[in-house]
């Protein structure tokens, strides 16, 4: 088939300005050649990564988005339970300041009570030393005067009948003073 | 005075060379230079596709992946805000499209023959163009579609839709095979002519700005273009609007 083989030898060129149809068609089969390299090796690869980042990125936005969202309900709901215990607080310390009032006022009042009921009963017990007092020196006077009478009289004066009149006399002397 | 308008060397700008030949009785098969530069440029492309495009992460900081992500976005967002989001599959055959270009006419850098100085090989890409415009319009408006955008907007127009047609990509076929030979055919000239004067002073400076513009500059602009308009002759064929 192959008649014969040049290979550079006889230097045979083309013109400048030719056209080759075998030149034609091994440069259609190169450019396809090419094409199908460049589609294969760099193309499809760097596409399917840009796909992918893509994706990644999109994926990664919605996350920081749903994030940000969890965020901003966390922060209300802290905030929210910040208020709460905030106005517990305050609650407990009303509550404690009022329970102390309370008892600060029972506890004087009690004092009060008791003094007044110490008060009363140290009167009561003075008058009652008082009016013990009064009677015994009662009794001792009327004794002494009876026995000084008597003594006086030189006999035994009637204790009951005289009695009764220096009963009357101290009275007297009592009413007096 | 005869001796002065003689010229002292020639220069010959001459068209790719014809490494391997198959005779197959009237008909020939070549593989010219352009072909072997063109392997050279698809083992190189292949190699930096595999390597940018290997152990891809999710969360990065490698340069790597970054000039790789870098790439391939900027080919997605040119056809998307060229044609439409509806013709991202298209972002494969213009991206492919726009590194061999660029890189064949880089090839010019390392003394090699730049492939897209070849009309051959642009007239390919033309070629493809011209079919991918035409598959578009078969696609969008079916048989009467396809037939009525020819007279529109007035059926006096039909020659001149049909001139149109073809005009299309063989303007941005010569554009683009222009450019890139003309680039090469001036960097050509004026290493000649610096060699000429031939006391290498000057050979510094004047080549490397030449070559900035005609080899780097030139290489992204006409890829660019010639992606550009086949991307707008294929999206401007959608009879379906």
């Amino acid at each position: 088939m192959v008649e014969f083989l040049t290979i550079a030898a006889e230097q045979e060129k083309f013109s400048l300005v030719s056209i080759d149809p075998s030149t034609i068609v091994f440069t259609l089969i190169n450019t396809l050649i090419i094409v199908a390299l460049y589609f294969f090796f760099l193309h499809k690869p760097v596409c399917k990564i840009l796909d992918e980042r893509a994706k990644t990125v999109n994926a990664e936005m919605d996350e920081a988005e749903e994030a940000k969202k969890q965020a901003a309900a966390t922060k209300a709901e802290y905030e929210a339970r910040l208020s709460d215990s905030k106005a517990e607080a305050e609650r407990i310390v009303a509550d404690a300041t009022k329970r102390a009032r309370a008892r600060e006022e029972e506890i004087i009042s009690a004092a009060n009570n008791e003094a007044t009921a110490l008060k009363e009963r140290a009167e009561e017990s003075i008058k009652k030393e008082k009016q013990r007092a009064v009677t015994e020196i009662r009794k001792d006077i009327s004794d002494m005067v009876i026995m000084a009478a008597s003594k006086v009289a030189q006999k035994e004066i009637d204790k009951s009948t005289n009695e009764d009149i220096i009963n009357s006399v101290l009275d007297g002397i009592e009413k007096e003073n | 005075m005869t001796e002065l308008l003689k010229p002292m060397a020639e220069f010959n700008v001459e068209g790719p060379l014809k490494s391997i030949v198959w005779n197959l009785g009237d008909f020939e098969i070549v593989i010219s230079e352009t072909i072997i530069v063109q392997w050279i440029v698809m083992v190189i492309l292949g190699v930096v596709f595999f390597i940018l495009g290997r152990n891809l992460k999710v969360r990065t900081t490698s340069k790597r992946q970054m000039a790789a992500e870098w790439i391939v976005c900027f080919f997605r967002n040119m056809v998307r805000d060229t044609m439409g989001v509806k013709y991202n599959k298209y972002t494969a055959y213009i991206g492919g499209l726009f590194c061999f270009s660029v890189l064949s006419s880089l090839m010019g850098l390392f003394g090699l023959r730049s492939p897209t100085s070849d009309l051959s090989v642009i007239a390919a890409w033309g070629l493809a163009t011209f079919v991918l415009t035409q598959r578009n319009k078969f696609k969008t408006g079916g048989v009467k579609g396809f037939f009525k955008g020819f007279i529109e907007p007035v059926p006096f127009m039909l020659p001149f839709n049909i001139i149109g047609e073809f005009a299309n990509p063989l303007s941005q076929t010569l554009r683009h095979f222009a450019n890139i030979l003309a680039g090469s055919v001036i960097g050509g000239l004026v290493y000649f002519a610096l060699g000429q004067v031939a006391n290498g002073l000057a050979s510094i400076g004047i080549p490397a700005i030449l070559s900035l513009y005609f080899d780097l500059f030139s290489a992204f602009v006409q890829a660019y273009i010639f992606c550009t308009l086949t991307m707008a002759y294929v999206s401007m064929a959608d009879c379906s609007e």
